[in-house]
C-alpha cells in the first residue's frame, strides 16, 4: 500500500485546466491502474452475482423439474458459497483499490495545497480571506475525495450492473430483456429531477440553519447586552421565529423525500410487475423454464433498483465538480519562487543598503512608495517614522522580497536585491513584530521555529535570557514545553514579542526589522523589551518602524515618511533643529510635561 | 472549539436508563404522530414480507400449476399492494421526518429559552462554543434518535419477526437452519461496526488536526515566509496526511470487508437451503416458490441485522448528546427572582453597598467587605488596575451577580426584593466592546426601547451624535450593520450602543469605557453623548478617559477588591498617592495620542482634559 515518491510528488499544477473532467483525469495520475482495477473487480463481482442467479436457475430446473441431475446437491450448495466468495472477494478488492485511489489522491492534493499556499505571494494573501481558503482546503477537498471514493465508482458500478445483468437476461430470452428496461429511463429521469430539487431545498434549509446559528451565536456573545436591557422575551421571540422557519424548511425537505421514494417505488414496482406477467405467461406456455423465470426475477432487480441511485449520484457528481473547480482556482495561482536568483555570495553579508529612487505600487497609478533614496552602512540603525498608511511597513517588506519594488533599485552590499534569492534574503533578515504571531506549539518549538537546525537546550535558554523571557517561561506549568495558544497558556503582547526576540536571536540575522509602531501601556515590560531589543540590535543593520520618538532617538538615520515619500531625513539632533513634523512630535513631549505641571498646580 | 472525543466517551455509560426515559419523554407532546408512524412502519414491513409470500403463491399456484386465472388474480393483488405500499411509505417517511424536525425545534427552543434565564455566572464558566454545540449538533443527534433511530429499530424488529414468521410457516426445518445464522451475523456485524467506528473516530481526529494546520499556516503565512519554514512545515504536514491516509484507508477497507462478510454468511445459509431443499424436493417437502421465498427472506433479513449494530452505536452517541443537553436545561440560574419579588415602579434613589463580599467560582474573594454609599444623581468613576474589582462592582450594581455576603440597597431596600426585570429594564449599560446584532441600525437602536417610534430613535441618535454618520449611509437608518456589527467602525459601534442606552431612558447608567482609541471627532461625540446620559442619573463608569474621570462626582481607586483612595479629582491629586501616579501616566499617554501630528489636525485638536 505504500505509494512511491514520484506519485506523491506529481505536480498538480497540470490539473488546473479549463476542462474539469480533464483536470480530474490528470488528478488521477499514478492511480489510474488502481482505479481501473477497482472497476474491473466490480465487474467480476457483478458477474459472480449474476452467476448465482444462473446457478439458482440450474438448481431449480434440475431438482424441482423432471430433468436429470448431473450435478450433485452438495456441489451446488458449494457453488453458491463459492460464488459468494468470489463476489465478496472482488468487491472487497474493489473497495480497497478505490480507497487507495481516493485517499491517495486526497493525500497528494492536501499536501500540494498546503505547500502551494505557503508559497503564494504576499499580495495573494493580502487579498484572500483566510476562512475562504481553509474552506476550500477542507470541505472542497473532501468533496473531491467523495467524487473518487463514492460517486465516480458508484456510477461505474451501476453501469456495470446494468450491462452485465441486461446481457444475461437477453441471453435467457430476448423478449424478457427488452421488457425489463422499459422503466429504466423513467426512473433515472425521476431521480435526477428529484435530487436536483432536493439539493435546492437542502440549500435553503442550510441557509436557514446558518441564520439560526448566527442568531444563537450573537445572543450568546451578547448575553450581557440582552440582560442589561432585560430583552430575554424579545430574544426568545426572535429565535423562535428563525427556529420555526427552519422547521418549515425542514418539513419541506422531508416532503420531497417522502414523495420521491414511493414514487420511484411505484415505477420500479410496475417494471417488476410487467416482467412478472410476461415471464409467468412464458413459463406457462413452456417458452422458458421455471428456473429461467426465477433467475430473471433476481437479475431484473439488479437492473432496476440501482437505477434509483443513479440520479442522486449524477447530481452529487456535479457538486463534486464544482468543488474541484474551486480547488483548481487556488492551484492556478502562481507560486513565488524561493530560489530564483543568482548564486549566494561567497562571504557573509555585511548589511550595507542603498535605496535608489525606489517606488512601489500594487496597482498602476496608485503608488504606495515613491522616490525613496537613502544609504546605510553595515550595523547602522534606520528609523522609519510616519502615520499608518505612510508606507513604512511596505518599505521594510521590500527587503525580504515579500513585495517586488516596481521602480528604482535597492542594492544590498552593492548587489541588486533582485539578484539574491528570496530564500537567502529571508534567512539573512529577522523580523520582530509588535504582537508577533505564535504557533500552537510549545514555547521551545516557537523559539526554535525557522532556525532550521537542532538547537541545544542551553542555547535556547541563553536566547530566552537575553530576550528577558526566561523567567516568565519557567513560571509556566511545563516550562519550555508549555503549549502556546488555545490549548495552553495565553501570552501577553509583550511576552509574545520577547519570544519573537529570542527566536530572532537564535536565527542570528544580518539585517533586522523591528516593528515598534504602537506603544505598550505597561511601563515595566516596556523597559524589559527595550533592553532585549538593544541586545538584539547590536552589530546588525536594523530598520525600526516607529510611531514615537523615544525609541528612535539614537538611530543613525531617521526617515520621516508621509504618503509614501520621505519628507524629512537625518539624525535626531539635525531633525530637532529643523522645522517639521519631527520637531512637532518632539515638542509635544515637552508640552505634555508642562501641561501636566499646570494641571497639578491647578488642583492643589 | 472541537469537542474532545475522549471526553465524550466518558459521558456515555452513566445514567443511561434515566436519560433514555427523558428522551422518550420528549415525544410525549407528539404522541399522536409517534403512534401513527409506528403503526405505519409496522404495516410497511408487514407488507414487505407479504410481497415475498405472494411471490411464492404466484410461482406455486399460478405458474407451476399453470393456472392463468389464478395468476392474474394474484398479480392484481400484487399490483394493488405496490400502490398501497407506496402510500404507506410516503406516510411514514413524512411522519418520521416531520416528527424529527419538530423535536429538533422543541429542543432548540427549550435550550434557548432556558439560556436566556441563566445567570452570567453560567456564561463565565461555559464557553460559547460548548453551548453552541449543544443547541446545534446535539439537538440534531437526539432528534435523529427519536425519529429515524426509532424507525430503524422498529423496522428492523418487525422485518425480522415477520420474515421469521413466514419462514416458519413455509417450512420450519429450513427456518431453523436460517435461525442458526442469525447470531453469527449479529456477532460479526457488531465486531465490524465497533472497529469501523473506532477507525472513523481516528480519522475525524486527524482531520481536525489537518484543518488546524491549514488554519495556522495560512494565518501565520507571513511568519512562515519570513523564517523560511516552508520545507519543514510541508514535511510535518505530509506526516499528518500520511497518518490520515493510513487511518482513512483502514476505515475504508474495513467497511469494504464488512458487507461481503455478511453476504458470505448469507450464502452459506443459501447453500444449506439449496442442499436441504433439493433433497426435500425429491420427497415433495419444498416447492419452487418456497425456495424462492426463502432466498428472498434470508437476503432481506441480513440488512436489518447488520444495520442493528450501527443503530445501537448511534443510540449511544445520541444518549451522550442528550445528557449534555439535559445538563444545560437542568442548570439553575444563580440570580433569579425571589418569591414575592416586586416591581417598585422606579429604582431611583441612593445605592448602598453594605459589607459586600463577592467571589467567582474559585472562592478567591474579588470584593472583601466592600462598603459604598452612592447618592442619587452622583457619577462614580472607578479606576485602578485590571482585576482589581471594578467590573465586579458594576456587575453587582446591575445585579448580573448578587453579593455572597452583605447587602446592596436601592432607595433603602435590599435589591433582591425587587424583580430582576424591575432593575435591569431601568439600567442603561454601555459595554467596553459594543455588541450589535445583525440587522439594521434602526433595529439595533430600538433594542433599547422596543416601542420607540422612528422619531424617538432619531432624537436619541442626535443626542448621542450618531445621527450625522447614520444618514450618510446608503440606506440611512436601514443600513445593515453586518454580523456582530462588522460593517461599522469601532467608533460607530460605540456611538450606536450609546444611542441605544439613551433611548432606553435608564434611571441608572453604567458604562465600561472603551480603551481602544477612536479618531478625535468620534471621541468628542462619545464624550458629549455620555455627558447627556449621565445628567441627573446615578452613574457608574469604569473610566479610562481623563475627561470622564475629572467630571465624576467621586473617583474610586479600586485595588484588590477594596477602595484604596476616594475623593474628587482635586482632592486625590493633592494626595499624591495612587491616583496621582495613575493620572500622570494616563495623562502623558493620552496627550501623546491627542497631539500626534500623524493623526492629522494636530495643532487644532482640542485637549479633552479641559
Amino acid at each position: 500500500m505504500s505509494i512511491s515518491a514520484s506519485v506523491l510528488n506529481f505536480d498538480l499544477k497540470k490539473t488546473a485546466v479549463s476542462n474539469r473532467l480533464k483536470g480530474l483525469w490528470r488528478m488521477m495520475s499514478g492511480f489510474r491502474w488502481h482505479y481501473l482495477g477497482a472497476t474491473l473487480s466490480l465487474g467480476v463481482a457483478a458477474l459472480a452475482k449474476t452467476s448465482t442467479y444462473l446457478l439458482l436457475s440450474y438448481f431449480v430446473d434440475h431438482y424441482f423439474g423432471n430433468g436429470t441431475r448431473p450435478v450433485a446437491l452438495p456441489l451446488i450448495a458449494l457453488g453458491f458459497v463459492g460464488l459468494a466468495m468470489v463476489e465478496g472477494g472482488f468487491s472487497f478488492l474493489s473497495g480497497r483499490l478505490t480507497a487507495q485511489t481516493a485517499e491517495g489522491i486526497t493525500r497528494r492534493l492536501r499536501n500540494y495545497l498546503f505547500d502551494h499556499i505557503q508559497h503564494l505571494t504576499y499580495t495573494y494573501h493580502d487579498k484572500t480571506q483566510t476562512g475562504e481558503l481553509i474552506q476550500r482546503c477542507t470541505s472542497d477537498v473532501d468533496a473531491v475525495r467523495r467524487f473518487f471514493a463514492d460517486q465516480a465508482i458508484g456510477v461505474g458500478r451501476i453501469i456495470l450492473l446494468f450491462t452485465i445483468n441486461f446481457v444475461a437476461i437477453l441471453n435467457l430470452h430476448p423478449r424478457l430483456g427488452l421488457v425489463s428496461i422499459i422503466a429504466v429511463p423513467f426512473v433515472v429521469v425521476t431521480s435526477a429531477f428529484f435530487f436536483r430539487r432536493v439539493s435546492k431545498a437542502y440549500q435553503a434549509f442550510q441557509e436557514q440553519d446558518a441564520i439560526l446559528t448566527t442568531t444563537l451565536q450573537e445572543n450568546l456573545s451578547g448575553v450581557r447586552v440582552v440582560k442589561a436591557f432585560a430583552r430575554q422575551a424579545f430574544e426568545k421571540e426572535k429565535f423562535e421565529r428563525e427556529n420555526w422557519e427552519k422547521f418549515l424548511r425542514g418539513k419541506k425537505l422531508t416532503r420531497m423525500h417522502s414523495l420521491f421514494w414511493p414514487a420511484s417505488d411505484i415505477l420500479c414496482g410496475a417494471q417488476l410487475m410487467v416482467g412478472y406477467i410476461v415471464g409467468a405467461l412464458m413459463v406457462i406456455h413452456g417458452e422458458i423454464t421455471i428456473g429461467t423465470f426465477l433467475a430473471y426475477l433476481g437479475l431484473v432487480g439488479w437492473i432496476i433498483w440501482p437505477m434509483r441511485n443513479l440520479g442522486r449520484l449524477i447530481v452529487q457528481t456535479s457538486t463534486g465538480m464544482v468543488s474541484f473547480g474551486r480547488v483548481s482556482d487556488i492551484i492556478k495561482q502562481e507560486r513565488e519562487p524561493l530560489d530564483e536568483g543568482e548564486t549566494l555570495p561567497a562571504a557573509d553579508l555585511r548589511g550595507e543598503l542603498t535605496f535608489e529612487n525606489v517606488g512601489f505600487h500594487y496597482e498602476e497609478g496608485s503608488p504606495v512608495l515613491q522616490e525613496i533614496s537613502f544609504h546605510c552602512r553595515p550595523g547602522q540603525a534606520v528609523a522609519l517614522l510616519g502615520s499608518t498608511g505612510s508606507g513604512k511597513t511596505t518599505l521594510v517588506n521590500l527587503l525580504p522580497r515579500f513585495y517586488e519594488y516596481t521602480s528604482g533599485r535597492i542594492l544590498l552590499d552593492g548587489v541588486e536585491l533582485k539578484r539574491y534569492s528570496r530564500r537567502y534574503l529571508r534567512q539573512q533578515i529577522g523580523i520582530v513584530e509588535q504582537e508577533p504571531f505564535l504557533f500552537s506549539r510549545t514555547i521551545k518549538e516557537n523559539i526554535t521555529y525557522g532556525v532550521g537546525r537542532d538547537v541545544p537546550q542551553a542555547e535556547i535558554e541563553a536566547a530566552a535570557k537575553a530576550a528577558a523571557i526566561h523567567d516568565v517561561i519557567l513560571a509556566f506549568p511545563d516550562g519550555y514545553d508549555t503549549l502556546v495558544g488555545e490549548k495552553g497558556v495565553t501570552l501577553s503582547g509583550g511576552q509574545k514579542q520577547r519570544v519573537a526576540i529570542a527566536r530572532t536571536l537564535l536565527k542570528n540575522p544580518r539585517i533586522l526589522i523591528l516593528d515598534d509602531s504602537t506603544s505598550s501601556v505597561d511601563t515595566e515590560t516596556e523597559a524589559e523589551i527595550r533592553d532585549a531589543l538593544d541586545t538584539l540590535m547590536r552589530n546588525r543593520t536594523t530598520f525600526i518602524i516607529a510611531h514615537r520618538i523615544q525609541s528612535i532617538m539614537n538611530a543613525d538615520l531617521i526617515l520621516v515618511l508621509d504618503k509614501g515619500r520621505v519628507v524629512q531625513r537625518g539624525v535626531h539632533e539635525e531633525l530637532v533643529a529643523q522645522d517639521g513634523i519631527y520637531r512637532q512630535i518632539y515638542e509635544i513631549q515637552t508640552r505634555i510635561e508642562a501641561e501636566l505641571e499646570k494641571e497639578i498646580t491647578n488642583a492643589s | 472549539m472541537p469537542p474532545d472525543y475522549t471526553e465524550e466517551e466518558e459521558f456515555e455509560a452513566k445514567y443511561t436508563g434515566k436519560t433514555f426515559r427523558r428522551i422518550v419523554g420528549l415525544l410525549r407532546p407528539h404522541w399522536k404522530m409517534v403512534l401513527s408512524f409506528l403503526a405505519l412502519i409496522a404495516v410497511v414491513s408487514g407488507i414487505d414480507a407479504l410481497f415475498t409470500y405472494l411471490s411464492k403463491l404466484i410461482i406455486d399456484r399460478g405458474i407451476m400449476a399453470g393456472d392463468t386465472s389464478e395468476l392474474y388474480r394474484l398479480l392484481s393483488y400484487y399490483g394493488g399492494m405496490i400502490v398501497l405500499q407506496a402510500i404507506f411509505v410516503f406516510g411514514f417517511i413524512y411522519a418520521v421526518g416531520v416528527l424529527g424536525e419538530r423535536v429538533r425545534y422543541d429542543l432548540r427552543q427549550k435550550m434557548f429559552n432556558h439560556l436566556q434565564d441563566l445567570s452570567l455566572s453560567y456564561y463565565s464558566r461555559t464557553p460559547v462554543g460548548w453551548i453552541m454545540a449543544r443547541v446545534t449538533s446535539d439537538s440534531d443527534r437526539v432528534s435523529d434518535l427519536v425519529s429515524w433511530g426509532i424507525l430503524d429499530l422498529v423496522w428492523a424488529t418487525t422485518n425480522i419477526l415477520t420474515s421469521v414468521g413466514f419462514m416458519f410457516y413455509i417450512n420450519w426445518r429450513l427456518a431453523l437452519i436460517v435461525m442458526l445464522m442469525v447470531p453469527i451475523v449479529t456477532f460479526v456485524a457488531i465486531e465490524f461496526r465497533r472497529r469501523i467506528l473506532k477507525q472513523f473516530r481516528v480519522v475525524r481526529k486527524i482531520n481536525s488536526k489537518i484543518t488546524g494546520s491549514y488554519n495556522e499556516n495560512i494565518t501565520g503565512v507571513r511568519v512562515v515566509k519570513a523564517l523560511v519554514r516552508e520545507e519543514e512545515n510541508a514535511k510535518e504536514f505530509a506526516e499528518l496526511t500520511g497518518d490520515m491516509y493510513k487511518a482513512a484507508y483502514r476505515a475504508a477497507w474495513l467497511s469494504a470487508l464488512f458487507l461481503p462478510s455478511v453476504q458470505l454468511i448469507a450464502a452459506v445459509a443459501l447453500g444449506t437451503i439449496a442442499w436441504y431443499g433439493g433433497w426435500q424436493a425429491g420427497l415433495g417437502g419444498v416447492t419452487v416458490g418456497g425456495i424462492q421465498a426463502f432466498i428472498s427472506y434470508v437476503t432481506f433479513m441480513m440488512w436489518p441485522i447488520q444495520d442493528a449494530a450501527r443503530i445501537f452505536a448511534e443510540m449511544q452517541h445520541a444518549i451522550a448528546s442528550a445528557e449534555r443537553i439535559f445538563s444545560l436545561t437542568d442548570a439553575v440560574p444563580e440570580v433569579a427572582d425571589r418569591e414575592n419579588a416586586i416591581d417598585p415602579g422606579t429604582i431611583q434613589g441612593d445605592i448602598e453597598f453594605e459589607h459586600v463580599t463577592f467571589y467567582y467560582e474559585d472562592n478567591i474573594p474579588v470584593l472583601k467587605d466592600f462598603n459604598l454609599k452612592v447618592k442619587r444623581g452622583e457619577t462614580i468613576a472607578l479606576v485602578g488596575p485590571t482585576g482589581g474589582g471594578k467590573s465586579t462592582i458594576v456587575n453587582l450594581a446591575c445585579r448580573f451577580y448578587e453579593p455572597k455576603e452583605g447587602v446592596i440597597r436601592i432607595g433603602g431596600t435590599d435589591y433582591t426584593q425587587f424583580t430582576l426585570h424591575a432593575i435591569q429594564s431601568r439600567i442603561g449599560v454601555v459595554l467596553q466592546t459594543p455588541h450589535l446584532f445583525s440587522g439594521s441600525v434602526r433595529e439595533n437602536i430600538r433594542y433599547g426601547r422596543l416601542d420607540a417610534t422612528d422619531a424617538e430613535i432619531e432624537e436619541a441618535a442626535k443626542l448621542a451624535g450618531a445621527h450625522d454618520f447614520i444618514i450618510k449611509f446608503d440606506k440611512g437608518y436601514d443600513e445593515p450593520v453586518g454580523e456582530g456589527g462588522n460593517n461599522l467602525s469601532v467608533g460607530q459601534k460605540q456611538l450606536i450602543s450609546l444611542t441605544r442606552a439613551i433611548l432606553a431612558r435608564p434611571e441608572i447608567f453604567v458604562m465600561d469605557e472603551a480603551t481602544s482609541s477612536v479618531d478625535t471627532l468620534t471621541e468628542a461625540l462619545i464624550q458629549r453623548g455620555m455627558e447627556r446620559l449621565m445628567q441627573g442619573r446615578t452613574s457608574f463608569v469604569i473610566a479610562h478617559r481623563l475627561s470622564t474621570i475629572k467630571r465624576a462626582s467621586r473617583i474610586l481607586v479600586i485595588e484588590d477588591g477594596q477602595i484604596a483612595e476616594m475623593g474628587t479629582h482635586q482632592e486625590l491629586l493633592r494626595l499624591r498617592g495612587k491616583y496621582y501616579t495613575l493620572y500622570t501616566r494616563q495623562f502623558r499617554h493620552q496627550m501623546e495620542e491627542v497631539l500626534d501630528p500623524f493623526a492629522g489636525a494636530a495643532e487644532s485638536a482640542p485637549v479633552p482634559a479641559d
